[in-house]
């Protein structure tokens, strides 16, 4: 198919080259839905980010509680059972030093508040742009 | 059908998405993704969102069934459902999935009901719609230069 005519705001283009951080990044993406894994994962690996994609808060915790880091943790809000301000507070709580990015479907400032509260550096509706994620791994590649 | 008229059609289809409201900025971020190493993922990641959203449907059709309504179930469903569309660009899916939360909220049995049928016919037009595309660029095979560069 490969046809992309339309506009590319946010992507940083220059003589058709995309975006990628300098240094070695590392991410998770935390998503009890299948097009968001994929989608999230595929746009942060193309600016280089090395990103793996659990779906619950409980594989997230768990791979931290296994030593695994990451420059960056983007988790779903309404995931099951463990929720996502939830399993934000438990990395904090294991030492997490990652950016921590809350998202969601439906913005709603109680949400924001209780993601924040837990730990959260960020919290916004989705979809991942590269808008916002952009900023954030030059950011992290500084 | 010549090929390069092939790929005139293919385009004039997937503007007429944008046009008319069906697909929005996400869905050019799908493709700007689609490069040598994943040459399919735009419609990989379409096929992946009706075969989940398959599922929600049925949950949400099932949950709308019961009486009185568990508005909370019914939330969380259209919480997956409308991170889902919106990943696609799927633009009117979306404003359903928006509508149908706002009656969610207010409790109105009716408007839930009437907004899911609206949600599923507005599902099955783009289903429709991309299904075809698909198919099209398919016969009509690769563009010569990929989509973005890598180097």
């Amino acid at each position: 198919m490969g046809m992309s005519g339309g506009s590319a705001a946010g992507n940083d283009k220059s003589e058709g080259q995309r975006f990628s951080c300098k240094s070695k990044l590392t991410a998770l993406v935390v998503d009890n839905g299948g097009v968001c894994r994929a989608t999230q994962t595929a746009l942060l690996r193309s600016y280089g980010v090395e990103t793996e994609a659990v779906e619950t808060g409980e594989a997230a915790v768990e791979l931290i509680a296994s030593g695994a880091t990451f420059s960056l943790i983007i988790i779903e809000m309404l995931l099951p059972f463990m929720n996502g301000p939830e399993t934000a507070k438990q990395s904090r709580a294991m030492g997490a030093q990652s950016k921590i990015l809350g998202i969601t479907a439906f913005f709603d400032e109680r949400d924001q508040q209780e993601f924040l509260a837990a730990g959260a550096d960020n919290f916004i509706e989705k979809p991942l742009s590269p808008e916002f994620v952009i900023p954030i791994i030059r950011e992290l590649d500084n | 059908m010549e090929r390069n008229q092939m790929r005139r059609q293919l385009a004039l289809m997937r503007q007429s998405f944008f046009d008319q409201g069906f697909l929005d900025e996400q869905f050019i971020q799908l493709e700007e993704l689609q490069d040598d190493a994943n040459p399919n993922f735009v419609e990989e990641v379409v096929t992946l969102y009706y075969r989940d959203s398959s599922r929600l449907i049925l949950n949400i059709d099932q949950a709308l069934e019961r009486n009185p309504l568990d508005f909370n179930k019914l939330d969380n469903y259209m919480h997956q459902f409308k991170g889902s569309s919106t990943s696609i660009g799927a633009k009117k899916v979306k404003a359903e999935c928006t509508q149908f939360r706002e009656y969610c909220k207010a409790g109105n049995s009716e408007g839930c009901m009437r907004t899911f049928q609206q949600l599923k016919k507005e599902y099955a037009i783009l289903k429709r719609k991309l299904e075809a595309f698909f198919q099209q660029a398919r016969q009509a095979g690769p563009l010569e230069t990929a989509c973005r560069s890598r180097n």
